[in-house]
């Protein structure tokens, strides 16, 4: 297993966060840039998020075509842990309050 | 892959890989707010440095090795990983900075080092990605 897998594994946390805090659903954001291959954009959001092979082209094209799409909303840990795997998969991910 | 593709592999590599750890593309944020970000890297930054040296290290030892290379899906993971992070500094090192980079240069240009390596790296990365795609 590697790194960024045991990663997710253990999730990671944030210090200081009331459960309703913890809770609150965070935007996953990925970013187009000029380099990365679509069709691995397609691959790794289907790897990482088990989405089938139309909503990842459809996200790809949106990141593509507009900049960004926002490709999951999750607990600020769970996205947190998701970003980490986008970041350790090349792509450009931000998480930002829904 | 024949010998000397996996000799000028290995060359790129050992050429791009000093630079990952200063690319602004290699070294994405996640938080806009710097408090944020810097927790955030203080949790997962040297997991995520460490997991891109294992990828690369894998990639390394197979171009090293003298036997034919098979890829598991795992290792095609690492591969693409690596390619991807190799592709991202290069770019960064060409001052390629939007869609489109393409047509800025010459069909001339295009067949020369360095835009000649990103493609070839580019070239390796649809192959592995369609090797997935197949099954």
């Amino acid at each position: 297993m590697s790194a960024i897998e045991e990663l997710a594994a253990q999730g990671t946390g944030t210090s200081d966060q009331t459960e309703q805090h913890r809770d609150h659903p965070w935007r996953v954001i990925v970013w187009n840039d000029p380099v990365t291959l679509m069709s691995y954009v397609v691959f790794v959001l289907r790897r990482l998020f088990g989405y089938d092979l139309e909503t990842a082209t459809q996200l790809m094209l949106k990141v593509h075509n507009e900049g960004s799409a926002v490709v999951a909303t999750e607990a600020r840990e769970r996205a947190e842990v998701t970003v980490a795997q986008l970041h350790a998969h090349g792509l450009q991910a931000t998480l930002a309050r829904d | 892959m024949g010998r000397r593709e996996r000799q000028a592999l290995a060359k790129i590599l050992e050429r791009l890989e000093p630079m990952l750890e200063e690319s602004r593309w290699t070294n994405s944020r996640a938080y806009e707010d710097d408090a944020e970000e810097e927790e955030f890297q203080r949790l997962v930054g040297s997991d995520l440095e460490q997991a891109r040296a294992d990828d690369l290290a894998v990639v390394r030892s197979a171009l090293e090795a003298d036997v034919p290379i098979r890829l598991d899906v795992e290792q095609t993971w690492r591969w693409l990983r690596s390619l991807n992070f190799l592709r991202l500094a290069l770019a960064e090192r060409l001052g390629i900075e939007e869609d489109g980079w393409e047509e800025k240069y010459s069909p001339r240009e295009h067949r020369r080092p360095p835009l000649a390596t990103l493609h070839l790296l580019s070239w390796v990365q649809e192959e592995l990605v369609e090797a997935l795609a197949s099954g």
